[in-house]
């Protein structure tokens, strides 16, 4: 009889070993394809960018250089090469470490803005740069002298691009540090500065910014400081009216680095993942209008971050966040029903002894399946590194990529897949992580058994539209009526 | 039997797979979390008071109220690091001038030199989630109706008028609550001579307590004493 006990103890302490070590064990999810980048000597990089760098209908990854020349890397015969080669836009001698891009003059091309910092923070020696494209050649529109008036000569991070207005007309918010906020628009024909006129320029440590729908039907900005509040800016009519306090994100003892947005909850809206410099990283979800953090003991768990992104790396149906910290090893984990952060564990991308600075995600080499960019520096030189989740085979995917009346990549927008699983809403990303800015693209991988696809839009305006999908396995273009 | 013996064993091991995964409550969180609530106009100088107010009204155990009020120093009102180790004190008891014992945890050293100089405690009685308990608090005078009230203290906290604020901080037989001392009880002989002989809570406190009060250039020095003295 006693022995028949000790059998059955046995057996179910297989069974709870087996339960386990299926929970932990997992094979490795990315696969390091960094050597398909060209070129790829150590240097010191920080902020990248996703766009379409010479209108031919694919994006590069613009990688920024600091004191480094800034590259643009497009994927062409099976390589990541750097293909700019205009002096004014690799910039070697500029500090060079916020980027994002943007159609600020309404021609459907994305001017991009270059944040140099020179110094930590207050007055600088260099300006920042916003190129234009004319007859293939770039130009900066602060080098004209009709914008000189305007440049901004404070240290910052990192740059959003916000259509306020919900009509296209981009603007360009900059996260200075120690000196204020900058939000730079094209008005009759000049880059004006208008910051104070929207009542936000704040005098903070700015660190990262994002912008999209996180309140109201336009475009609201999230601004993660340093030594002071966060900002959350709600869009009213095309002003702003700070609510972080109110509605308490303004987690004014941290030190903000990387954020995001994120539908955490697979429920159809924008919430907030935002990260502290060694302190408590943030998962805010929307409830009784108010954010409350859900973020698990896992994810929350202090560390020098810097980017973090949210995206469907495996193609499975589920966001993957992954953390990108300096100098210590970077952390991936899969946002689960219900909000559940469960760690992935990784040996490649993991870079313990990394500097990472940067990084974002694109389908450079349109095979449906996102590649993850890195980029470090800072106190040390490295090169870039490029990762790929290792998908399943039958792994399927749709990708939509809404562009506004202007043509321009519609940053800012949100893209909603419907199903019979879930609703799962994307922003069209405009900027994002720390001093990034992700591809202008929605990528959902698909779940197991998901059917009945639909996507809504919700444009920069807050108009809505309702698309039917019969085909898995594309990109889909939608423009602005 | 074989049937319920079977059963309690799976039962053992479902609980325990939930035990693996159950989320400790992280106090320190949600002290940062809320520090804006707790001081709305960013200004922590001395509130310790504030600190306690806070943690008293929530809903909340026993246990809960301890690791709370671990992570705050009475003296400064800043935060402290989860798993600091507290210093072992005495402070005379408001009425009786008893020595009582207890563990502090404070953000700095000087702090529990004036806390052992500049407070009293007194024996407080409250109803938690779970039952009434009863505890050894750290409490000052009314500081209402000072003519040096220190100017980097935000008066409103602690006073309406020459009252204390009893909606901001919480008032013990007319004294502001600054916080809590950890395992309070009667000093026996041995503990008295610890905390006499000990390098910190001994002689730096023997020294700092007997230095003019224009000459403190550590810890928060001046503001606290003065808003207690």
């Amino acid at each position: 009889m006693f022995i028949k006990k000790i059998k059955n103890f046995y057996k179910y302490l297989i069974l709870f070993l087996f339960i386990i070590l299926t929970n932990n064990a997992r094979a490795e999810f990315f696969e390091d394809l960094s050597k398909i980048i060209e070129n790829n000597e150590k240097r010191l990089s920080y902020g990248i960018s996703v766009t379409d760098f010479n209108m031919d209908g694919n994006n590069e990854f613009v990688v920024t250089g600091f004191g480094f020349p800034n590259l643009a890397l497009s994927f062409q015969s099976g390589k990541l090469i750097n293909i700019n080669q205009q002096k004014i836009f690799s910039d070697s001698l500029r500090k060079t470490i916020g980027v994002a891009a943007c159609d600020i003059d309404k021609d459907g091309f994305e001017e991009i803005y270059f944040l140099n910092t020179d110094t930590y923070s207050g007055v600088k020696k260099y300006s920042d740069r916003l190129l234009d494209l004319e007859k293939n050649s770039f130009f900066d529109l602060f080098e004209l002298e009709k914008n000189k008036e305007n440049l901004n000569l404070t240290a910052g991070r990192s740059v959003v691009c916000v259509d306020r207005k919900g009509n296209g007309e981009y603007g360009i918010y900059v996260a200075n540090y120690g000196g204020p906020t900058r939000f730079y628009e094209v008005e009759n024909d000049l880059i004006k500065d208008k910051a104070k006129e929207l009542n936000i320029d704040n005098i903070t440590g700015g660190r990262a910014v994002i912008s999209g729908h996180i309140l109201t039907e336009r475009t609201d900005i999230f601004a993660a400081n340093e030594r002071g509040a966060n900002y959350l800016f709600k869009n009213d009519n095309g002003s702003f009216e700070d609510v972080a306090f109110d509605y308490r994100v303004d987690d004014v003892i941290q030190n903000g680095r990387g954020t995001t947005l994120s539908d955490i909850y697979y429920r159809g809206r924008l919430d907030i993942l935002s990260g502290n410099w060694l302190g408590y990283h943030r998962a805010y979800v929307l409830e009784n209008n108010s954010f409350k953090d859900i973020g698990n003991k896992d994810f929350d768990e202090p560390s020098r971050i810097r980017t973090i992104i949210s995206a469907d790396f495996d193609n499975d149906g589920y966001d993957e966040v992954f953390m990108n910290n300096i100098a210590e090893p970077n952390k991936l984990f899969r946002i689960e029903d219900n909000g559940k952060f469960k760690e992935i564990k990784l040996e490649t991308g993991l870079e313990a002894e990394g500097f990472g600075t940067g990084a974002a995600v694109a389908d450079i080499d349109n095979d449906g399946i996102l590649e993850l960019l890195v980029s470090r520096g800072e106190s040390k030189e490295q090169p870039l590194t490029l990762y790929k989740a290792k998908v399943k085979k039958d792994s399927k995917y749709l990708r939509i990529k809404p562009l506004n009346k202007f043509g321009a990549p519609a940053r800012g927008a949100t893209v909603t897949l419907i199903s019979n699983q879930r609703k799962h809403s994307k922003t069209i990303d405009a900027g994002s992580g720390y001093l990034c800015q992700m591809e202008p693209v929605a990528h959902y991988g698909i779940r197991k058994n998901e059917k009945n696809f639909k996507f809504e839009i919700k444009w920069t305006d807050g108009k809505k539209e309702l698309i039917d999908i019969n085909e898995l396995n594309q990109t889909i273009t939608i423009k602005q009526k | 039997m074989k049937k319920i013996f079977n059963l309690t064993l799976f039962l053992i091991l479902i609980l325990f797979q939930l035990k693996l995964f159950a989320e400790e409550r992280n106090y320190h969180k949600e002290l940062i979390t809320d520090w804006s609530r707790i001081f709305p106009d960013q200004n922590r100088n001395a509130a310790g008071p504030k600190f306690f107010k806070y943690i008293i009204d929530k809903k909340i155990t026993y246990k809960d109220f301890i690791e709370f009020n671990k992570l705050y120093c009475s003296v400064s009102g800043s935060l402290i690091d989860p798993n600091s180790e507290p210093d072992f004190l005495f402070v005379n008891e408001s009425e009786t001038n008893v020595k009582i014992c207890g563990n502090y945890y404070k953000c700095c050293i000087p702090c529990s030199c004036d806390i052992m100089k500049y407070s009293k405690v007194q024996k407080m009685k409250y109803k938690f989630e779970d039952g009434i308990k009863e505890f050894f608090v750290f409490t000052i005078k009314n500081p209402c109706n000072k003519n040096d009230f220190p100017n980097r203290v935000n008066k409103d906290y602690f006073c309406d008028g020459k009252k204390i604020n009893d909606k901001q901080v919480y008032n013990l037989n007319d004294r502001i609550v600054i916080g809590l001392l950890h395992d309070g009880r009667n000093c026996n002989k041995d503990e008295i001579d610890f905390v006499k002989s000990h390098q910190v809570t001994g002689r730096y406190c023997d020294l700092r307590n007997n230095t003019p009060l224009e000459n403190l250039d550590a810890g928060m020095g001046d503001i606290f004493i003065k808003l207690a003295r």
